[in-house]
């Protein structure tokens, strides 16, 4: 009875491992790969049968890329990403704000519309945003994406923070009051210094988001000057072809800074994924 | 505090008839919000629903067309296929990424050092631009990478390219949906589970019952909002996503994976053809309503904060 049991055991924990091995070796082959890849020479990149691990390793692509002018789509991409952390986070809190602790006729209706707002598909507002800026003679410009990024991002923002201010204790609050602090003051110097992970988290979302995007940006800025880095790569697919180095190369200097970031804050990204779906 | 009341009250006797104060400082609070959501997401729609009237040449409206872009855009072949390739992309796409979102998070669910580890890891895919996942995809399945080859050679398939035939393509495009958001469906689905009552399952286990009886009568039957809500913010995405087909199929081979969000694209920003890309968006866009409205609803039942 026991020796069976055992052995049962030990093939459930054969299958387990296995089953771990392939989940890894599914999520992050493909990305793995792309790093080998972009460390090969050129020629070895095309041999046949694929080496996994490169036998000599290699930063041509790399630095190929720095000459050729990745640095600008880089510094644009770092712009926007910090200009609409800085909006959202701006606006969304003095916004979340209002609507966690003030009664006010219609907050229901706003919280409601946020909700709406936060699962609108963006490909469907391109073209028609597209139509607008154009009017407006905002597209190819950093301050035109940064306000969209703002717009897109807004809904996460406020309903990340009106659930995180909604569980500070609101007696500090009652006590400031009662000291003459002014609405503005409270969320200055009380709410604000207490919300550190709800802000983390928020901003997490809108940098990775800005950093990340590729179709708002690909629609909306096409000239040279403006392009973010996720659209500069897009053009290498077109301009190299079939050159993987360069290409894989921009690819990871696309995901490493996020994946960095991902890790270390790992813990207020999974908070900010599951509000606003999950009551948590 | 009373006085600074008294003197706004005193400055707009006429607007405190239906303002009280606070909420005029409420107000001040959330109109950058407002304004920002109005002009940059409810304006366009208005602008979209204008423009989808005319005949519209690089921006010039040239003549009222009434409801012919529409007429144009629901008789189109060329719509109606990449109509039929999102249904068959988003249908396979949502039952296995919810398959294998599930499957994670109950292998993943408790809280050990590897598991914790091994969510991080399957979370990457999702957290990385979608452009740069779809684009590493492209290159495992090229030809010229040599993976495919190596993988398929022992089976005597060595010659196929998996992105040139119009079925692996579209399992290709499908493999890309499930590889980055099965990880999201994990997180979602996870949030649930850890919610279930833990005694439930030890009370079930005391009384005999096997792990599959326990999953079938306990965690399903708990799970059910949960994985409601799952399949519609999947659904919503799958539906729409244009950056997988657009970098690893291209649409092709023979627009067999071009799905509707990329047509869309195609129509608006290759063609210029932005009535009818208007025309298009709307109706996206009302179809897209359909499905946020039941997400608001199930939100509701769920009692959400």
């Amino acid at each position: 009875m026991s020796r069976k049991w055992r052995s049962r055991s030990l093939a459930r924990r054969a299958i387990t491992w296995a089953l771990n091995l392939i989940i890894l070796a599914v999520a992050l082959g493909p990305i793995l790969w792309g790093l080998s890849t972009s460390l090969k020479p050129t020629p070895a990149i095309l041999r046949y049968p694929p080496q996994i691990i490169p036998e000599t390793t290699t930063f041509e692509h790399y630095l190929f890329l720095f000459e050729t002018g990745i640095g600008r789509p880089i510094l644009n991409s770092v712009i926007v990403s910090v200009g609409s952390v800085f909006l959202c986070l701006l606006v969304g809190c003095i916004a979340a704000y209002a609507l966690a602790r003030i009664k006010f006729r219609g907050s229901a209706f706003l919280l409601f519309g946020t909700m709406a707002l936060m699962s609108i598909p963006l490909p469907s507002l391109l073209v028609p945003t597209f139509t607008l800026l154009a009017n407006a003679g905002l597209t190819n410009s950093l301050i035109g994406l940064t306000l969209l990024y703002t717009a897109y991002q807004l809904p996460i923002v406020v309903w990340i923070m009106y659930s995180f201010i909604l569980s500070l204790p609101i007696e500090l609050e009652h006590a400031a009051m009662i000291d003459g602090y002014s609405r503005g003051q409270i969320l200055r110097k009380i709410v604000l210094p207490l919300s550190g992970p709800g802000l983390v988290a928020s901003g997490l979302f809108v940098l990775t988001f800005s950093w990340n995007d590729f179709v708002v940006a690909v629609a909306m800025n096409s000239s040279e000057a403006t392009k973010t880095l996720p659209v500069a790569i897009y053009g290498y697919l077109g301009f190299f072809g079939r050159d993987w180095g360069p290409l894989t190369a921009a690819a990871m200097v696309s995901i490493v800074p996020v994946i960095v970031v991902f890790l270390f804050f790992q813990r207020f990204f999974l908070s900010g994924m599951t509000s606003g779906s999950v009551k948590n | 505090m009373e006085q600074s009341e008294a003197s706004v009250q005193h400055r707009s006797r006429r607007r405190s008839a239906w303002l009280r104060p606070e909420e005029r400082e409420a107000f001040g609070f959330v109109i950058p919000l407002v304004l920002l959501e109005v002009f940059l997401v409810a304006m366009p729609l208005v602008l979209a629903a204008y423009y989808s009237m005319f005949r519209v040449d690089f921006f010039e409206l040239t003549e009222f067309r009434g409801f012919d872009n529409y007429i144009k855009i629901l008789t189109s072949p060329f719509i109606l296929k990449s109509l039929f390739a999102t249904l068959v992309f988003s249908f396979f796409a949502l039952v296995i990424t919810l398959t294998v979102g599930l499957g994670l998070a109950l292998h993943l669910e408790r809280d050990t050092r590897w598991n914790v580890f091994a969510r991080a890891a399957v979370l990457v895919p999702y957290v990385i631009s979608m452009l740069v996942g779809s684009l590493l995809l492209r290159w495992i399945f090229s030809k010229d990478a040599g993976i495919t080859s190596a993988v398929l050679g022992p089976f005597g398939l060595s010659e196929t390219s998996i992105l040139a035939d119009p079925t692996n393509a579209m399992a290709a495009l499908i493999f890309n949906g499930v590889w980055r958001d099965s990880a999201f469906a994990m997180i979602l689905l996870l949030a649930g589970l850890k919610s279930i009552p833990i005694t439930l399952a030890q009370a079930a286990a005391i009384d005999g019952a096997s792990a599959w009886y326990r999953f079938r009568r306990i965690t399903l039957p708990m799970m059910r909002l949960p994985i409601l809500i799952t399949i519609v913010r999947l659904l919503i995405h799958f539906v729409n996503v244009l950056t997988f087909a657009l970098i690893l199929t291209g649409g092709g081979p023979n627009n067999s994976t071009q799905t509707l969000g990329l047509s869309l694209y195609r129509l608006g920003f290759v063609d210029f053809r932005m009535g009818e890309a208007n025309a298009l968006a709307i109706l996206v866009f009302l179809m897209n309503i359909v499905l946020i409205a039941i997400n608001l609803l199930l939100f509701r039942q769920k009692g959400g904060r």
